[in-house]
């Protein structure tokens, strides 16, 4: 199972309905979003013009480059397949990629508030929420689109999808052929793939040709310079309190996290 | 906030949804972790409260609220709803942040300073009360009720206005609605067709959807965008009229790119090809029309050459247009637009509309113009009394109407030239009630004038607007989500569905916090004081909405049982009225002294070196009332010019320059905004969205945001039939780094 949306960009119109039902549902801070508009245009697309919309928000990705990034202790963690009742326990760190529904998930008991996974996800999807604090982060906790995972357990659909004014946001398994969303697949929704990367994001556009050329062409997701992530997240790992002790970090040794403990205080 | 919750309130709180809703239901992966108490818990377990009607707009969708404590903390559309669904737009699912503005009205005001450059100082009701009370009697004993003026605008506002115009009898009320928006489209289709037409389209089921200058996406009404979206996936064909390549011009089959101001010349083309080429309907214009021969005659000279030349469009596109629309009659949408007063030829053009809607035959047919068939409810309100037409500033000494297709009130330029001039008598004493004159109506250094002259003004408002620098006493009105008002009626959207009737008043979802009253107490009070105690209509607005919903045959108590909406079965809206007619030739507009058949007339060019300014909407704001929301204003925070790419790169401008804009009659924007360069806007006009730039600095969020487009719309320019403005009609140059760039003309 792998949970994707699909934003039928002929369906939208830019209203932001998806993002304030979402701001109000999760109570997201006013400087943040867990989803977003973005105007495209208008502008010239070949001889056409053309204007459309980036609604974007979480890929929840196939292969998610934010989830390996997080430096927090890992913790079996056992999940439970909603269909079949089948479970698997895992190790996973403070955020991970859920084995049954494909979703890309955040403990906030156990974030450091480091940001690396936020720093990692080439479409700015993620944000570390300065007001939640405890004892394993006075930085704050990460935060992002969940596709709703609670309201989805609640047999409810993403807060986004009941508010869209138009039915322009899908939501499914794609893994299951003959769902909606699997079906906008077949006919070439299209999801965001970063630069150079093979993340497979699950959150996918579909629309007329010269819209789906101006969104593609003029918004080009990039990968971090995971070297940058690592060594901040690193870093932040040493000086939290809640250390997680990384094999093959040992060669720091002590001196090592007192440089790191100043870079912290420097940032 | 979720992070003052303790793990234990979190526990109490989830273990209730989960009893609300059984686990069998879930559809997501289950985890073994406990969550975070700092994970917000979602709306979805609160308590869910019902009977919301929004008003964020006017297009009043219905909610539901979710509550926690005493706190509502989302709305949603209702789910019983089949007019929006469990859909709102993005003002709606804001509302909670105007509920909660930290800058809202709390308290009645007196300012103890100047008008214009108030000093507040907190008064106990009885005081407000009183001083409205005794100020609004002296004026109307000294200069009678023609004294006294009201600018009035939303559902709450209907109550006191019928107090002044019914019980007081002053004429002298201009609702913005009217007479800055859609009133020249109303008396041009009752002109026309008897009715008014609202944006009763039935687009669901249309072949062809026409739009003139209707911006949809970024204008959002919700089930007016379900209808249309769900027409155009029904495979109509989109005919997108505008200057600006707009959200309706992306998703549109046919963009025309038309100069301002030439829509009438636009359509007189294509009914005249639709004529001479005989493709009009001519089984429904035997029918139902009145006046061919006079229209064609009177249109004879509007070739399709004529008016590309006029409108700056391919006279093969003009023939694409008629071709299409001919090709799909009668199953097209002419849409008659909203916000009409544009360029002071505006009665006409919606004549015009009409005009072509009939050709067509599209009245009362699939995908034509059909209004759906609601059920009544009651209008309880102020008895009405004949106070007679001595003082009806819409009439001359013959007692004929100055404009004769104006809109119910009086247009707001003779109540504004009245109180300026003290003829042919003063007026005195002025009530502002949900309406923001500044920013509204052109030329606010007049409106400015005729407030100080008053020797009263009052206000009532929820947010401290600009209009309200302007009172002597400032009273806090309740919102839309905590009083008793408006009962929303209508149909189902699609007429392809079952044919449905709903019925929803509007109750409070949240207690009224501090001093803020609503606008039966407010106004009951004031008519005590003035002596009119025997007139009082309702006690209270909870007294107002059950007599209302009685002529229904239902109470507050049935509907909220019902959830909040009461649906019943429904009529088929496609019958066509037995008297219908089409008036293409209307003497009665002839011998009122202005054209029996639609006209075009020109509107003045912009003069060398500027530009026309063109204003409209995005989707986040509605008017000027919604830019101190603080979600709304993170998304939209500012409204950029539009400006022809080709044009800006002449004038050295690029994509994010700060400018400011400065007016032919020499008025400077006070704030300024960005450049937004683009191939989708005409070089003889920019763009920006109406309601930004408030100067009030009590609007912590919304102040100096952006540019007020209302404050460089100096020159006015009123509509001869209706006296209702036009306010597309001023030209503007761009000022960067302090330096004013001509727009080069000839570009």
């Amino acid at each position: 199972m792998q949970y994707g949306m699909i934003i039928d960009l002929e369906r939208c119109v830019g209203c932001h309905a998806c993002t304030i039902a979402c701001k109000a549902e999760w109570e997201v801070p006013v400087e943040f979003n867990r989803n977003w508009v973005y105007r495209m245009g208008p502008s010239k697309v070949g001889n056409e013009i053309a204007a459309t919309y980036y609604p974007g928000l979480c890929n929840h990705c196939t292969e998610p480059v934010c989830v390996p990034e997080c430096p927090a202790d890992t913790e079996d963690v056992t999940f439970t397949d909603p269909k079949t009742g089948k479970t698997v326990t895992m190790e996973v760190a403070a955020t991970w990629k859920d084995p049954f529904d494909g979703t890309v998930q955040v403990d906030k008991n156990r974030c450091i508030g480091c940001g690396a996974c936020a720093d990692a996800c080439p479409y700015n999807a993620r944000y570390v929420n300065p007001d939640l604090t405890d004892d394993v982060s006075e930085d704050g906790k990460v935060d992002k689109c969940t596709y709703c995972q609670p309201r989805l357990q609640a047999g409810l659909e993403p807060a986004c999808v009941q508010t869209c004014i138009t039915g322009a946001r899908i939501f499914g398994d794609l893994d299951d052929p003959n769902s909606e969303v699997a079906k906008y697949v077949k006919k070439g929704a299209k999801g965001l793939e970063a630069e150079g990367g093979d993340l497979g994001p699950n959150s996918r556009y579909i629309g007329k040709k010269k819209d789906m050329a101006l969104l593609f062409n003029s918004y080009t997701p990039e990968l971090a310079d995971m070297n940058k992530v690592r060594r901040r997240a690193m870093i932040a790992s040493l000086v939290k309190p809640a250390v997680k002790q990384l094999q093959g970090l040992g060669l720091l040794g002590a001196a090592g996290i007192l440089v790191a403990k100043k870079l912290s205080e420097d940032k | 906030m979720a992070f003052n919750l303790t793990r234990r309130k979190f526990l109490q709180s989830a273990s209730l949804a989960a009893v609300a809703l059984p686990l069998s239901e879930a559809i997501a992966s289950e985890t073994s972790i406990q969550r975070s108490p700092l994970e917000s818990t979602g709306s979805f377990g609160d308590e869910t409260v019902v009977g919301g009607v929004c008003e964020m707009c006017f297009w009043r969708c219905q909610l539901v609220g979710k509550k926690r404590g005493d706190r509502l903390i989302k709305l949603e559309g209702n789910p019983k709803s089949i007019d929006n669904g469990t859909s709102i737009c993005a003002r709606g699912n804001a509302g909670i942040k105007l509920l909660y503005d930290p800058d809202r009205l709390k308290y009645p005001l007196k300012n103890v300073g100047e008008r214009g450059n108030p000093k507040w100082k907190r008064i106990s009701w009885q005081e407000a009360l009183d001083e409205c009370g005794t100020k609004l009697k002296q004026v109307h004993e000294k200069y009678g009720a023609q004294g006294l003026c009201m600018f009035p605008h939303g559902s709450s506002a209907k109550y006191p206005m019928h107090f002044m115009e019914r019980t007081l009898g002053t004429h002298n009320v201009s609702e913005a609605s009217f007479y800055q928006c859609r009133g020249i489209r109303d008396t041009a289709y009752l002109a026309t067709i008897g009715k008014a037409p609202g944006e009763n389209v039935d687009m669901p089921n249309a072949k062809v959807i026409m739009l003139l200058g209707g911006h949809f996406g970024e204008n959002v009404h919700v089930s007016h965008i379900k209808r249309y979206i769900k027409g155009l996936e029904n495979g109509a064909k989109l005919i997108v009229v505008d200057p600006r390549f707009s959200a309706s011009a992306a998703k549109s089959d046919v963009w025309v790119r038309i100069k301002p101001g030439t829509d009438t010349a636009f359509l007189l083309a294509i009914m005249n090809y639709l004529i001479i080429n005989k493709k009009y309907d001519e089984e429904f214009v035997d029918e139902y029309g009145d006046g061919l021969e006079e229209l064609q005659a009177g249109i004879k000279q509007w070739t399709l050459e004529k008016a590309a030349a006029e409108c700056d469009i391919p006279a093969a596109q003009i023939k694409e247009v008629a071709e299409l629309l001919a090709a799909n009659s009668p199953n097209v949408s002419i849409h008659p637009g909203r916000h009409v007063s544009w360029y002071g030829n505006d009665f006409q053009r919606q004549r015009a509309l009409a005009c072509l809607t009939g050709l067509l035959g599209a009245f009362y047919v699939k995908g034509g113009w059909v209004p759906g068939k609601g059920p009544k409810v009651g209008a309880i309100s102020w008895a009405k009394h004949d106070h007679g037409d001595e003082h009806n500033l819409n009439m001359n000494e013959d007692e004929e109407r100055l404009y004769p297709y104006a809109p119910p009130g009086t247009p707001t330029e003779l109540i504004r030239d009245a109180a300026l001039t003290g003829k042919p008598y003063p007026i005195k004493g002025c009530v502002i009630w949900g309406q923001n004159p500044i920013q509204t109506i052109p030329g606010q250094d007049k409106m400015k004038e005729v407030l100080k002259q008053m020797d009263f003004v009052m206000c009532v408002d929820v947010m401290p607007t600009d209009v309200t620098m302007w009172a002597d006493i400032l009273l806090p009105e309740v919102s839309y989500l905590e009083r008793y008002d408006y009962i929303k009626t209508g149909t189902q959207w699609d007429f392809a569905d079952n044919h449905l009737q709903f019925i929803a008043p509007r109750m409070p979802l949240a207690e009224p916090m501090f001093e803020r009253k609503d606008q039966v107490y407010i106004t009951n009070e004031i008519a005590r004081r003035m002596g009119f105690e025997k007139e009082i209509p309702v006690s209270s607005a909870m007294e107002m909405v059950e007599k209302n919903l009685e002529v229904a045959g239902l109470t507050l108590d049935q509907v909220r049982k019902e959830g909040g909406i009461h649906t019943r079965p429904g009529k088929d809206p496609y019958a066509m009225p037995e008297d219908f007619e089409v008036l293409f030739y209307n003497e009665d507009i002839e011998d009122a002294g202005f054209p029996g058949i639609p006209t075009y007339k020109p509107t003045e060019p912009p003069p060398a070196g500027y530009t026309r300014l063109l204003y409209g909407r995005v989707p986040v704001h509605t008017f000027n009332r919604t830019q101190n929301n603080v979600w709304l204003n993170r998304a939209m925070p500012e409204n950029p010019v539009w400006i022809n790419d080709e044009l800006a790169a002449k004038m050295g401008l690029s994509d994010g320059d700060t400018v400011g804009l400065v007016n032919q009659d020499g008025f400077s924007s006070r704030t300024t905004t960005t450049v937004k360069t683009t191939p989708g806007i005409r070089k003889d006009a920019i763009y920006m969205a109406h309601g930004y730039g408030s100067a009030n600095p009590l609007l912590t969020v919304g102040a100096d945001a952006g540019v007020d487009d209302q404050s460089l719309i100096t020159k006015i320019t009123v509509d001869e039939e209706t006296g209702a403005h036009g306010m597309r009609t001023n030209f503007v140059k761009l000022v960067k780094d302090g330096k004013v760039l001509d727009i080069p003309t000839s570009a």
